[in-house]
């Protein structure tokens, strides 16, 4: 899909079916740097389903774990970054993720991804002892992403097509089945 | 998708919808002068604070800033 669409899907990323622990989404911050860039700092809560008496013991609120989201987005470069962090009560584990998407070089309909995580125990990096483990759970979570953020543009896509059914002949109308039809 | 606050969802909502037409519409396209949603995300964003205080979540290194001009001082 082209760079625009990802970047719009990512934007809404959820709900989404391959991302079920999730349950909150806000955005903390948001601006435009004098770049022309635009930061944004969202908090995301999940909640991992622990079982329902544990939650009765130690109360709701200590059953969510927070992620900490920072992306910028370049419109004339064509790049999105997301950096995310757990933020960790117990400040016992945390993992660090980075995501750029930017147009595939050659062929201008897709979008290339790039994505990097750091995970660290007490703040040291575990990168070679956990080496094999890690690495199939993430590529699992990279695929993942990619289909979260399919679901999400088709998704997309469906809602354009009901409302472009609806209410043909508008300026806006035409402006964003451009933006999303193409792929 | 829900606010970490509950009683900010229906304020996220409404700014969410602003955003991200504006985001897709006109921003990616070149034309990011005139966010129109800056009232929009002020409201939900005095919400959110509140909850993010009342909820005791250790936020670091983040100054909540309205999208134009600067810091609103809020009482909680």
């Amino acid at each position: 899909h082209p760079w625009e669409t990802v970047t719009t899907a990512a934007m809404q990323k959820y709900p989404n079916p391959m991302n079920p622990s999730v349950v909150g989404v806000d955005v903390l911050d948001r601006h435009i740097d004098p770049n022309g860039k635009l930061h944004s700092h969202r908090l995301l809560s999940t909640e991992w389903g622990i079982p329902s008496i544990v939650k009765s013991l130690i109360g709701t609120s200590r059953t969510k774990t927070y992620v900490q989201e920072h992306s910028v987005v370049d419109p004339v470069e064509k790049t999105m970054e997301l950096k995310s962090s757990n933020i960790s009560f117990t400040n016992l584990v945390s993992v660090d993720e980075r995501l750029v998407y930017k147009p595939h070089p050659h062929e201008p309909d897709k979008t290339i991804l790039t994505q990097e995580a750091i995970i660290s125990v007490k703040g040291v990096s575990l990168s070679s002892y956990l080496e094999g483990l890690m690495a199939n759970t993430i590529s699992s979570n990279a695929n993942k992403g990619r289909e979260a953020l399919e679901w999400v543009i088709n998704r997309l896509n469906a809602e354009i097509e009901e409302f472009t059914a609806s209410a043909r002949g508008t300026m806006r109308n035409s402006m964003a089945a451009a933006a999303f039809v193409e792929k | 998708m829900n606010s970490v606050g509950e009683a900010c969802t229906e304020l996220k909502r409404e700014y969410d919808q602003c955003f991200n037409r504006w985001f897709a519409e006109k921003f990616l396209k070149g034309e990011s002068a005139g966010d129109p949603c800056g009232q929009l995300f002020k409201q939900y964003q005095i919400c959110v604070q509140k909850a993010i205080k009342e909820k005791d979540i250790p936020i670091e290194g983040l100054e909540f800033m309205g999208p134009s001009k600067g810091k609103t001082e809020n009482s909680s």
